[in-house]
């Protein structure tokens, strides 16, 4: 690999890489903000100047300037080696580049820290912004100085809705076009653009437009500043009392790398971030999928039930048992969940294969939904592939409401409370009249659904936030997600409600710790041998 | 038969020494001497300062702990007066038109080290002229009772909202839920010159002195 050096580092680089990016993935930050890895580069910020050694035997650029005196108390005049946007030039075999080492690309970064100052409102405390602001690090880094404009400076609109979720602040904005062209290179919907000249600057929504779409929170999290804010989080926490757990996003196949952000204090979960990943969502994620993160607290199961009423962990196990008496093993079925953590369903399929002695393995999830060329993947579902790696001949829902309805199964295990049947009406009213004629369902689920309502004994499992889990994208990635919130209610992680209502029925369901599951299904992969054939468990397949 | 054992006192440390020691007299181990010793201080104040009191010569409380006179005062008909600095309890400043000039930053409950101040930041409503770019305090709330009384909550305030200037200290309340001060007690408090505002104004958008502009889609 072709090298340079930047600041006495060598840097490797791939031809054609910029210096910033390859400085980038080394770990090294130019500042910057027009810059960002996704998107194309325009070099209008000019943060990141660095000063670049001419090629040998060649002079360098040199500007003539004036510079002030204090000592003669007169300008005089003096060479400079030209400044290059380290964003645009592409690094070259040899080159030295110079930044923090150079006297003249801090006094650049000083004067464009000014610059961009000038006019910005330095109202940190009602900016959303605060304590993530790249205003606010290089100023730290490369500005401390004393602010020499002494106007009133420049004042434009403030809180200008762009669409239903964003809302803008001129004053606040630097200009930097990243929304702009995040709009157009990669949401491939250019409704944002820049009008007007110098101090009167803006970004603004092209006339009868809205910024809409399935992609408008990214905007506000390419800002590098607090211009841009999205209603759903402003004002709502200050991110200063944030933890971050890396997450998955649980949205759909696609499986999208986030930064989890959540309140130890309140364990409250707040927003939704992307997490830089090239091989699955590069630098992205969709507006859904950044919501989605309310699924942590709306619609959880956190009390144990017996047929709707509110009983001790211990109840609700001994009632289980109670079920399973005597029962044989052909009538019995497990349903694993699309919805659910590979850890979760492992326990499953084990009770199912190695204790229970069933082979009627069935799957539920979400149903299908909208779905785009960007990143939206229509199954809705974070771990279907995990589903099928685990079990690969798992039977659809569907399949499973004609299993009950002709009588072959009637006591059921199962996990996750969503099927596909949340969303159809028609299949709804099938399964809850299905579902009506069990003798035995016993529910572990984290999120309010269908069978987690028909369910006679119902455990409320850990959600995704509350638990580390591994989920298996559409590509096949095997993605682990770390905890964030604890446990709410009497919620625990599902693989180990499932251990404790092996124990309950009499197995010896021994495994105790995470470590233990991811142990022993990486070191004994035995698939039971489903008899059906579906290829995926997506029951809305059927009709 | 098990017998509770204590557990043994830690032995000293190398650099212990023993300060000072005195030896027993027969005086003191009498202790009777002693104790008409300390009444008789106890008598020769109680006249001093009922001599003073009858003369009407007491001295300048602010003095008092220097000058050899009278060493209590009638609280609370008698107060000593505080130092310019003293901390009070908290009050809010109000901006002209009674609002709140609290942003709830979170700055100061951040600052607080006895985590007493609790802020729910909130957007104002429909039709205010703050409404989309500026945050108020939905709930404030100080436990006066968790409050050391440090002042780091006015230092870190960026929009001096938060003020001890109000010359009160906490009174015996019966009831701990007395010491919970909400955002509406907090802003009617007001500072030892009566004022509700702050000594320190600015323009701020909002506000006719703002040199702000306006655009037909500024409204929201
Ligand atoms: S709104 Fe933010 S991202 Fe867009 S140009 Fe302004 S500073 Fe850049
Ligand atoms: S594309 Fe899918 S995984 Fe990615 S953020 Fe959206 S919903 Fe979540
Ligand atoms: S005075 Fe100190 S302890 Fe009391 S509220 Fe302010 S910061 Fe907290
Ligand atoms: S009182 Fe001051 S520091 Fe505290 S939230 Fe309000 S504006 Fe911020
Ligand atoms: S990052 Fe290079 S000019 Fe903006």
């Amino acid at each position: 690999m072709p090298t340079f050096t930047y600041d006495g580092k060598t840097i490797p680089f791939e031809p054609g890489e910029t210096i910033i990016k390859a400085a980038y993935r080394q770990g090294i930050e130019i500042p910057h903000y027009c810059w960002h890895p996704g998107l194309s580069s325009p070099a209008n910020c000019r943060m990141c100047l660095v000063e670049i050694a001419p090629p040998p035997g060649q002079r360098g650029m040199m500007l003539d300037v004036l510079e002030w005196d204090a000592a003669i108390g007169d300008y005089k005049p003096r060479q400079k080696p030209k400044l290059q946007p380290s964003c645009q030039i592409p690094a070259a075999e040899g080159m030295q580049v110079k930044g923090d080492t150079s006297d003249n690309v801090k006094e650049a970064r000083k004067g464009v820290q000014e610059f961009l100052l000038l006019n910005h409102p330095v109202d940190c405390p009602i900016c959303d912004q605060s304590g993530e602001c790249k205003l606010q690090d290089y100023w730290v880094e490369h500005g401390q100085y004393q602010k020499r404009m002494r106007d009133e400076p420049i004042h434009k609109p403030k809180a200008v809705r762009f669409g239903p979720s964003i809302v803008y602040d001129a004053e606040r904005c630097v200009m930097c076009t990243r929304c702009i062209r995040f709009m157009d290179e990669v949401a491939k919907d250019p409704v944002l653009d820049m009008r007007e000249r110098g101090n009167l600057n803006e970004i603004f929504v092209a006339p009868g437009k809205e910024l809409t779409g399935h992609y408008t929170f990214m905007t506000e999290h390419v800002c590098p500043v607090g211009a841009l804010t999205t209603v759903d989080f402003r004002f709502k926490a200050r991110v200063w009392f944030l933890r971050t757990a890396k997450s998955v996003c649980q949205g759909c196949a696609t499986g999208c790398n986030s930064h989890l952000d959540y309140d130890p204090r309140y364990n409250k979960v707040y927003r939704y971030r992307p997490r830089d990943n090239e091989q699955v969502n590069a630098y992205w994620m969709c507006d859904e999928g950044m919501v989605s993160y309310k699924r942590a607290h709306e619609g959880r199961l956190i009390e144990p039930r017996v047929k709707g009423s509110v009983v001790a962990v211990k109840k609700a196990l001994a009632e289980a048992k109670s079920y399973f008496e005597a029962v044989p093993g052909e009538t019995v079925a497990v349903v694993l969940s699309a919805q659910h953590s590979l850890e979760d369903n492992w326990a499953l399929r084990e009770l199912a294969g190695a204790y229970l002695g069933t082979r009627a393995i069935y799957a539920t999830g979400l149903a299908e939904g909208y779905h785009d060329a960007i990143l939206i993947h229509e199954d809705k579902n974070p771990n279907t592939r995990g589903v099928l790696e685990l079990a690969s001949g798992v039977r659809p829902f569907s399949s499973l409401l004609d299993d009950i309805e002709a009588g072959r199964v009637t006591h059921v295990i199962a996990l996750g409370g969503e099927t596909p049947a949340d969303a159809s009406a028609e299949l709804g009213e099938r399964a809850k009249h299905a579902l009506e004629r069990l003798q035995a369902l016993v529910v572990i689920a984290a999120h309010e659904g269908l069978l987690a309502h028909a369910a006679h004994v119902l455990l409320p499992a850990a959600s995704w936030a509350e638990a580390s889990g591994t989920y298996v994208n559409a590509k096949g990635i095997h993605q682990v997600t770390e905890k964030a919130i604890e446990p709410q209610g009497a919620s625990e992680p599902a693989w180990k409600l499932v251990a404790d209502v092996g124990q309950a029925l009499g197995y010896d369901t021994s495994w105790t710790k995470l470590k233990q599951v991811r142990a022993r299904w990486t070191s004994a992969p035995t698939v039971p041998d489903a008899t059906a054939v579906s290829p995926s468990p997506q029951a809305s397949q059927t009709p | 038969m098990a017998t509770a054992t204590f557990p043994k006192k830690p032995p000293s440390p190398n650099n212990a020494y023993v300060v000072a020691h005195v030896e027993p007299t027969p005086a003191t181990q009498v202790y009777l001497p002693e104790i008409f010793k300390g009444l008789a201080v106890a008598m020769r104040h109680f006249f001093r300062n009922t001599k003073e009191m009858v003369r009407n010569e007491r001295p300048d409380p602010v003095t008092e702990s220097i000058a050899q006179g009278i060493t209590t005062i009638s609280y609370p008909e008698q107060k000593r007066p505080y130092p310019e600095r003293f901390r009070g309890l908290h009050r809010l400043t109000q901006r002209d038109d009674g609002s709140p000039r609290c942003v709830a930053c979170l700055c100061c409950s951040t600052a607080c080290p006895a985590q007493c101040i609790f802020i729910e930041a909130g957007e104002y409503p429909e039709g205010d002229p703050r409404r989309g770019y500026e945050r108020y305090p939905v709930k404030f709330v100080i436990d006066e009772l968790r409050c050391i009384f440090c002042g780091y909550c006015v230092e870190a305030c960026p929009c001096d909202a938060i003020r001890m200037d109000t010359g009160l200290h906490a009174v015996p309340y019966d009831s701990r839920e007395q010491f919970i001060y909400r955002k509406d007690l907090l802003l009617a408090q007001a500072s030892r010159d009566g004022s509700h505002l702050t000594a320190n104004p600015r323009h701020e958008p909002g506000d006719e002195t703002h040199p702000g502009v306006t655009r037909e889609h500024m409204t929201h």
